[in-house]
């Protein structure tokens, strides 16, 4: 049976193993490509918001029109880094793997995280998804949308547990050099937002930078957290995320719609998964996907 | 060097509110017009408001 008989096909008939063969095999066609676009859009969008700067500061641009430009800018840098973190632009030992890592220390620090820092703790959510003491995504699980936005902002709170949790995954990955170095990334931010402020810039700093972020991360959290994971109480890789129809759209829900292909084969681009789980949706049916109305 | 991090990072509410979120209140009221009460300058006056808040934040762990 190849992946096109799909749809026609009898699922139910086929054993573990079969399903899985045919599920890797639509995974492989959609993988190990090159995904220039993510690379265009991660030094796009960073110029962006670095011209932002210099454009508000000599008033060339008003700051009211570059405060949403820069809240769009800090909401589209979590995707490039997290191909990166993926390894999904270049894998290890291969020629392009510098881009790779480039793309992701270049987006990450806007977002005032080491790139290690992301990577390693997102990588333990993949291993840990749901799992209340291990996922340190797993401070976003709320009853509803009001709610989650509401949990993720008391999360970003100085003594909030998602900082522990994150704390709490690198010392399992034996990394005390990266809480040394998140640290003096928050430290370093507090330091650029003084250097600015005290300068005479402080409302550029603002809004430009503390309040875009503050947005952003709700926003990418409530996307790629919480709404793919809801209500983030299965832990089996079938069931501990899902697809579902956003009412903004899969543009506006940053491809998240298709969160449980990325789950089951992170090494897809993202660009790619809507393909891919079309494609692959008989066998997520015949497996008990939470498939929603996509 | 770990001290001194490991302090610093305790402290941040306070360096927060004195080193951005003062100037941050200072500037706005400059550019909305409004003036400190009591005769007090707009820095003197954002930075208790930012010092009081980030105190606040340091001593319960949340800004709200």
């Amino acid at each position: 049976m190849n992946a096109h008989s799909l749809v026609s096909a009898d699922l139910s008939t086929l054993t573990d193993a079969e399903l899985r063969r045919l599920e890797l095999k639509i995974a492989r066609k959609y993988s190990g490509k090159m995904p220039w676009r993510i690379v265009i859009w991660a030094f796009g969008n960073l110029a962006v918001w670095l011209s932002l700067w210099p454009l508000v500061m000599s008033s060339i641009m008003p700051l009211w029109l570059a405060f949403p430009i820069a809240t769009i800018n800090i909401a589209l840098v979590y995707l490039p880094t997290h191909e990166a973190q993926h390894d999904i632009i270049a894998r290890p030992g291969t020629k392009l793997r510098w881009l790779n890592e480039l793309v992701g220390h270049a987006t990450s620090w806007m977002m005032i995280y080491p790139f290690e820092v992301l990577r390693i703790t997102h990588l333990d959510h993949h291993r840990h998804t749901n799992d209340p003491e291990l996922d340190v995504d797993i401070t976003t699980v709320a009853p509803g949308p009001w709610s989650a936005i509401w949990t993720t902002i008391r999360q970003r709170q100085p003594k909030a547990k998602r900082s522990m949790d994150y704390l709490a995954a690198l010392a399992r990955a034996n990394r005390p050099d990266l809480i040394v170095l998140a640290v003096l990334y928050r430290l370093g931010f507090i330091a650029i937002l003084g250097a600015l402020a005290w300068s005479g810039y402080a409302l550029e700093a603002l809004f430009l930078w503390w309040l875009p972020y503050q947005i952003a991360i709700t926003y990418i959290i409530f996307f790629l957290s919480w709404a793919p994971h809801h209500p983030g109480n299965e832990r089996y890789r079938y069931r501990n995320t899902r697809s579902w129809k956003s009412s903004v759209g899969n543009i506006g829900s940053m491809g998240m719609q298709f969160h449980i292909v990325h789950h089951l084969h992170p090494y897809i681009p993202l660009h790619l998964t809507p393909a891919a789980y079309y494609e692959m949706r008989p066998i997520l049916e015949a497996r008990g996907c939470r498939l929603g109305d996509l | 060097m770990e001290t001194v991090l490991r302090t610093l990072a305790q402290l941040s509410p306070i360096l927060f509110a004195v080193a951005f979120l003062g100037p941050v209140i200072d500037q706005g009221m400059q550019a909305l017009g409004l003036a400190a009460p009591l005769g007090v300058s707009t820095l003197t006056f954002a930075l208790l408001i930012g010092g009081a808040w980030g105190l606040f934040a340091q001593m319960t762990g949340r800004w709200i």
